[in-house]
This record gives C-alpha cells, sequence and structure tokens, in this order.
C-alpha cells in the first residue's frame, strides 16, 4: 500500500499485417503503458498513422467547433450509447445539425454586433438634439467643412476672426456646450486648429435623415426588433443543446477513440514489415497480456519480457518507470492529495495511505464540534449527489472522512455549536457538587466556562469530562499534543526519506542527512518535555543526543551548511502548534456568537431582562438571526482552515522529508480509454 | 534603583506583551500574504485550476502568526516569573 504496483518492462514486436488488431486489442485491454519511440536507433524509423486517421480528426475538430457553439461542458453522463447509433447519426449530426447550429449561433453574433452598432449611433445623436437642425444637413457638402462636437468655451468670435463667412449653431447638452460650425472648406485647416484650442472634441454624426428625436426612436425599434429576433434563435440553441448534448458528448468520446488508435502507431517503432512497442506493465498482469496480444495476432506476435537487470539499467538512462498507485478504497481519494504536490516516483513511497490515517485526525482536532461536524457531513452528502465527476467525488470523501473525525473530537471537547450551544442541554449539566468534586481531583478542564460543561451521558458510570477548549489548562494539554504529533509525524516522514535514501542506494544521505534530523526533532521533544516535568536527566540526555546528531550533520553531505536548516527542523515543530490555535479561533467565535445572541443582543433588546422567559419575541428574533450569521460564517471557515491547514502541515513539514527529493513521478496511463458516454 | 511594580501592574503587562506578539506577528503575515494572494488571483484570473495549488501558497506564511500566537499562550498560561506574586 505504501508502495506503488510494481511494474514489468515489456517488448511487443510483431508483423506489420496484424498492427490493427493489436492496437485494438492493446485499446481494449487497457494494461500497456507506451514508451514512446524517440527515433534514436537507425535501424528503426517512427511508424505512421493507420487507416482513416486524417477523417476521424477532421471530423473532430468540426464536431468540437460546433460544441463550443453550445458551450457544452464535460459533465456526468446521463446515458451511454452504443458505438452502433453513434456511427449512425454521426453523419447527421456533423453535417445537418452542426450546420444549423453553426448558422445559428452566427446569426446571433451578427445581430449582437448590429445591436452593438445602433446603440453607439443612439449613443452619438443624444446630444444632437440640443441643436435645431435636420440630420441630412450635417454632410454631404462640396464646398463646406462641418465641425461638430463639445467645445469648452463659446467658439463664435474666434471662428469668425479667421473665417468672416461662417454658419455657427450651439446648445448647452448634460454638462458640455455642444457646436456645429460650417465654414467654407478652404478655411478647415484654420478653423481647426482654432477650435482646438477651445478644448473642441469631435463627434461623428450618422449618416441618418430628418429629426434627431424621430431618427432615434427608429433606431430603438429596430434594436428592440433585433432583439425579438434573437431570443428565439437563443431558445433554439439551447433547445438543441438539451437534444444532442449527450449524444454529441458520445461522439465526441467515440472521434477520440479513434483517433486515439489510429494515431497509436506514431509511438512505435518500425521497420518495413514489423513494428515494435516499447512498454510497461503491473506485473501480475503481464500473462494476460501476453496470451491475449498472441491469439489476437494469430501467432505473428512476440511478447517478451525484459529481466529487471536490463530494466533497471534502462530507468538509470532516464526511462520513466510508470506509478500506479495502489491504495484500497477507502485510501483512494486522498491520493488526490498525493498528487496535488506530485506523483510519486516508481521508487518512493506513495505516502496516501499516511494521509489518510493523520490529514482526518488533524482536521477533526482543529473543528472539533459535534454540530459543524454533521453539518459539514450533510452537506458533503448533498454535493456528493451534485457532483459526480471524479474529482471532485474525491474531494468531497477527504472532507467526508474528515467530518466524522471531527464529530469525535467534538465529543472530547464537549462541543455542539461552540461552548455555550447545546451541549449542556442535550448531554445534561454537571450537579454543583460534582463540579467542586471534579476540581477537588484535579479533573477539572472547564474553568471559566460552566456552561458547556457536562458528562457523555450514554455511559453511565464511565466519567468522561469533556475538555473545553478555552481553559487554561486544557490550552496547556493542547500545546503538548500538538507538538507530539507533530514529532510522531515528521519522525515517520523521516523514517520513509531514510528508506528512500537506502532504495535508491545514498546511505550517507540516509544516515547522515535524514537520521540526524528525525533525531534532532524527537529529542527537541523529550527536552522540552524534561524542563517542563522538572527531569534535568532528560534534558541532559535529550541534549547530547542532539549534539550528536548535529555532529553527525556536520559529517553529512552538506557538512557544516547542514547545521543552518536547524531553525527549520524546530519550527517544523512549532508549526504543528496550528492545530491547536486554528481550533481555538474558531472556537472563540462560536463562543462570541452564543455569547453575543444569548447574552448580549436578548437581554438588550428585551429591556435588559435577565431571565431567558423574559425575552420578547423581537429580541429572541434578532438574536437567531445573529446567531445564525456569526455560526455560518464560523462553519464557511471550519471547512477551509482546518482543510488546508492540515494540507500545509503534510506538504510543508513531512513530505519535504522524504518526498520526490529525486524530481517528480511518472503518472502510469495505460494506452486504453475510460469509457463514460459510449456502451463498450 | 529598585523597581517597585504591584501584582496587576506585572500581570497587566503580561498580558500587553502578549496582545503585542500575537498583533504583530498577524501584521507580519498578512504583509507577507498581501503579496502571495496579488500573484494567486493574478494566476487563478488567467487559470482557475490553481486555485487550490493558490490557496495553499497562501498559507505558508501564516506560520508566523502561530509563533506570535505560541509566545502569547507561553505568556499568559506556561510562563509564571510571577506565581508567587500575582493573584488574577
Amino acid at each position: 500500500m505504501l508502495r506503488p504496483v510494481k511494474m514489468s518492462r515489456v517488448v511487443v514486436a510483431g508483423s506489420k499485417n496484424v498492427i490493427s488488431p493489436v492496437v485494438e486489442k492493446l485499446h481494449e485491454l487497457s494494461l500497456l503503458h507506451i514508451v514512446n519511440y524517440n527515433g534514436s536507433q537507425p535501424q528503426f524509423e517512427m511508424g505512421k498513422p493507420i487507416g482513416k486517421a486524417k477523417e476521424y480528426s477532421e471530423d473532430l475538430i468540426k464536431l468540437r467547433s460546433v460544441t463550443r457553439y453550445l458551450e457544452l461542458n464535460k459533465k456526468f453522463p446521463d446515458k451511454a450509447y452504443p458505438e452502433s447509433q453513434v456511427l449512425s447519426e454521426m453523419d447527421n449530426l456533423l453535417n445537418n445539425v452542426g450546420a444549423d447550429v453553426t448558422a445559428t449561433y452566427e446569426r446571433i453574433v451578427a445581430i449582437d454586433a448590429e445591436v452593438k452598432s445602433k446603440q453607439d449611433q443612439i449613443k452619438s445623436l443624444t446630444p444632437l438634439a440640443v441643436l435645431p437642425l435636420p440630420l441630412e444637413s450635417y454632410y454631404g457638402y462640396d464646398s463646406l467643412a462641418t465641425f461638430v462636437g463639445t467645445a469648452a468655451t463659446p467658439v463664435d468670435a474666434d471662428v469668425a476672426r479667421v473665417s468672416p463667412v461662417n454658419e455657427i449653431y450651439s446648445g448647452s447638452a448634460k454638462n458640455a456646450t455642444f457646436v456645429a460650425v460650417f465654414v467654407p472648406a478652404d478655411k478647415a485647416g484654420e478653423v481647426s486648429s482654432v477650435l482646438s484650442e477651445h478644448g473642441f472634441s469631435e463627434t461623428s454624426v450618422p449618416r441618418l435623415e430628418g429629426n434627431v428625436d424621430s431618427a432615434i426612436a427608429t433606431l430603438e425599434g429596430s434594436i428592440k426588433s433585433l432583439e425579438g429576433e434573437k431570443v428565439p434563435l437563443q431558445k433554439k440553441l439551447a433547445d438543441m443543446k438539451k437534444q444532442y448534448e449527450d449524444l454529441m458528448l458520445a461522439t465526441d468520446e467515440y472521434l477520440s477513440m479513434q483517433t486515439h488508435k489510429t494515431e497509436a502507431p506514431l509511438r512505435f517503432a518500425e521497420t518495413a514489415n514489423a513494428f515494435v512497442i516499447d512498454g510497461y506493465v503491473p506485473a501480475d498482469q503481464f500473462s494476460r497480456l501476453k496470451s491475449e496480444l498472441e491469439s489476437a495476432a494469430g501467432g505473428k506476435l512476440e511478447v517478451s519480457l525484459i529481466a529487471d537487470n536490463e530494466a533497471d539499467e534502462l530507468a538509470e538512462k532516464g526511462e520513466d518507470i510508470p506509478t500506479q498507485m495502489d491504495n484500497p478504497s477507502l485510501v483512494k481519494p486522498y491520493e488526490l492529495v498525493t498528487r496535488m504536490f506530485a506523483i510519486p516516483e516508481y521508487k518512493e513511497f506513495d505516502p496516501s495511505l499516511l494521509i489518510f490515517v493523520f490529514f482526518p485526525i488533524m482536521f477533526g482536532m482543529i473543528l472539533g464540534d459535534i454540530g459543524y461536524g454533521v453539518m459539514s457531513l450533510l452537506t458533503m452528502v448533498l454535493l456528493k449527489k451534485k457532483f459526480r465527476t471524479p474529482g471532485w467525488q474525491q474531494l468531497i470523501n477527504v472532507v467526508l472522512i474528515s467530518s466524522v473525525w471531527a464529530i469525535i473530537f467534538g465529543i472530547f471537547f464537549g462541543e455542539i455549536f461552540g461552548p455555550l450551544g447545546l451541549w449542556g442541554k442535550v448531554m445534561g449539566q454537571l450537579p454543583e457538587h460534582e463540579l467542586e468534586a471534579v476540581k477537588v481531583a484535579g479533573l477539572y478542564f472547564g474553568e471559566g466556562v460552566f456552561g458547556s460543561l457536562g458528562r457523555i451521558g450514554f455511559w453511565p458510570g464511565i466519567d468522561i469530562f469533556p475538555l473545553d477548549r478555552l481553559a487554561s489548562n486544557a490550552v496547556l494539554l493542547l500545546i503538548g499534543t500538538s507538538v507530539i504529533i507533530g514529532i510522531i509525524h515528521c519522525s515517520v516522514g523521516s523514517i520513509l526519506g531514510i528508506k528512500t535514501e537506502l532504495a535508491y542506494g545514498e546511505k550517507k544521505h540516509a544516515y547522515f542527512e535524514k537520521l540526524p534530523v528525525m533525531l534532532i526533532q524527537v529529542f527537541f521533544g523529550l527536552l522540552v518535555l524534561g524542563l517542563v516535568i522538572g527531569q534535568m536527566m532528560l534534558v541532559i540526555a535529550s541534549a547530547i543526543v542532539i549534539l550528536v546528531a548535529m555532529v553527525m550533520l556536520v559529517m553529512g553531505p552538506e557538512g557544516p551548511m547542514g547545521l543552518a536548516h536547524m531553525p527549520f527542523y524546530v519550527s517544523n515543530l512549532i508549526s504543528y502548534l496550528r492545530l491547536l490555535a486554528i481550533g481555538l479561533a474558531s472556537v472563540g467565535l462560536a463562543f462570541a456568537a452564543n455569547q453575543l445572541a444569548f447574552y448580549v443582543v436578548m437581554p438588550m433588546l428585551s429591556g435588559g431582562a435577565t431571565n431567558s422567559a423574559e425575552f420578547t419575541i423581537p429580541a429572541i428574533i434578532a438574536g437567531l438571526v445573529v446567531l445564525l450569521a456569526v455560526h455560518f460564517i464560523n462553519f464557511l471557515l471550519g471547512i477551509l482552515s482546518p482543510f488546508m491547514h492540515p494540507l500545509r502541515l503534510h506538504y510543508v513539514e513531512m513530505f519535504t522529508k522524504f518526498y520526490s527529493n529525486h524530481g517528480g513521478g511518472v503518472e502510469y496511463s495505460p494506452f486504453g480509454h475510460v469509457r463514460r458516454f459510449l456502451k463498450a | 534603583m529598585a523597581v517597585v511594580a504591584d501584582a496587576g501592574t506585572l500581570y497587566g503587562l503580561l498580558a500587553v506583551g502578549a496582545g503585542l506578539a500575537t498583533g504583530l506577528a498577524g501584521i507580519g503575515a498578512g504583509m507577507g500574504e498581501q503579496g502571495i494572494g496579488a500573484a494567486v488571483v493574478g494566476v487563478v484570473a488567467e487559470e482557475p485550476g490553481f486555485l487550490g495549488k493558490g490557496l495553499f501558497l497562501m498559507l505558508l506564511p501564516e506560520t508566523l502568526i502561530i509563533f506570535g500566537l505560541a509566545v502569547s499562550l507561553i505568556l499568559m498560561f506556561a510562563w509564571t516569573p510571577f506565581s508567587g506574586i500575582v493573584t488574577p
């Protein structure tokens, strides 16, 4: 489980006559991870596509443009089609339906453009209404130059100075003066420079006729009719999308599959009469691959296994052995977290199992509230029905499992929607005299906040007292717990690091780089523990081990520079305090919400009533609104931060100890296809 | 010169120190996240799939505030130099 699936290096060689059935069989089996031939050997050349590769890819391009017009996205398949149906409807879909969609889409685009241009015309016409001229008088002159636009200051006198013959109209629009100046064409240059001195900015006048207001009315009328034409077209597109969506996605899948198959030989090596495929297959599947392929090719093919030492040589030359993570279905979702960081290399550990163990505990410890836990559980169950693509399902499952842990920690912490929340009402309050007894026994973790303290009612006789996280001795306890979790987490990382380095044969890195780090972190924890409980022997012993570890670091591959990382190793451990700190922040907000609603808003609006029976109805409603709003915000934050922070603890604190020091791996992706819209 | 202060003043100063530790660390973390946040928003506009990684990157400087908070918690709960005189 911590290791990827064992792979075998295979070579498939056969006669070119059988290349089609072999490709077909390989695609169906979906077992062989093909290593692309790079053309490095003179006796082999790269393969060429087989069959109707060109037609398939042309059809695919045609289909993709239609699906883009319809705005089709990847979605969860509602129904699957048999290949024969896709084939029989493909011609109609690509030509008739496709042409119809394209024409409709193009008409909508044209309408949009026309509406836009008419709106621009209206924009430039509107200010012209202040001038007393019909539209046709603005254009069409041979001997006259026209200037229409806004001016900052009156222009009449200066224009008259350069061109005594002139005609000037002006009117004031919203916040500028609008002028129309007509002068003889030969004076145009001079008038233009005079106008620019007055802050003149020109407006283009649309070439229309008649009165401005009626021209605007005509334009508005035609915009309305254009938009009236657009509505049924959009509806038509939406209808077509609904009708053909699944079929189009199925056809897309079919064509992708076919191009994939027909272009597969591009990845093979070929001679005049034979082809060779290099690849990897999970070791336990080799015999199945061999027998299936040989029967498909009728004996004109040889599938052979490369010996391990030769395969290792190939890997050293730079061939990537693909990694297939191998986890039970409960752990599978956590592969998403691993994948987000990097695919492990073939010889490295796959940390998904560790994430499965630690991540939900950390999430639970931070959120730690039965109320929020149940809410997030329900939310995830609802989302699980809504988002059905594999990626979303994995993410939702991660949060789902974590929510269960949040509920478990909620029982430890005695929180249902925060301290002072529903815990006391659900589980019952401890009587006063028992509280006293608990205090005397030193078991009391709830000072300061009495409301949430209660007993877990369903186990009579077993006195488990919820740990009130806001109480000071509980904070100290949780600081200790966080650091201990940190030490365990980091140590597991270090152990894997040592084993990984050994697997790569790097003994020096294993014993003088990874091991001292683990020693330093573990014994730093013990040293602090010794200081806290006052055991000087423990302190001295730990200090000696830390010194030894530091000497080992100096002897290690990095030399004295290795010591420069010391603060990083210590801050690694302090970083785990976020398990407590983020939790405290969320408890604090929940506490504030309850306090605000029940002890501030409700009493204040009820005119200073102190007893809950005296609260007025409006006061209770206002209090509930405050309560719900703050709790809702806290809930959203309460999903996000407990998710992101443990993620960081894994990526930065744990993974750096063992993971991908040798560069990321390549994921096992066998030649084949997972059918979604097509029936097998 | 002998500095004389009563228990209440000392406890108050402790609380002020704890507040400063968390608050100043918070400002530091905020300044760190400012640049990362702006860059992440820029990247997400180009490539929405980066959101998860971006959010994660934004959390990196948040360790600073955890250090500040740790100091505050130690000051308030664990460090008791005045345990003889402070009676809260």
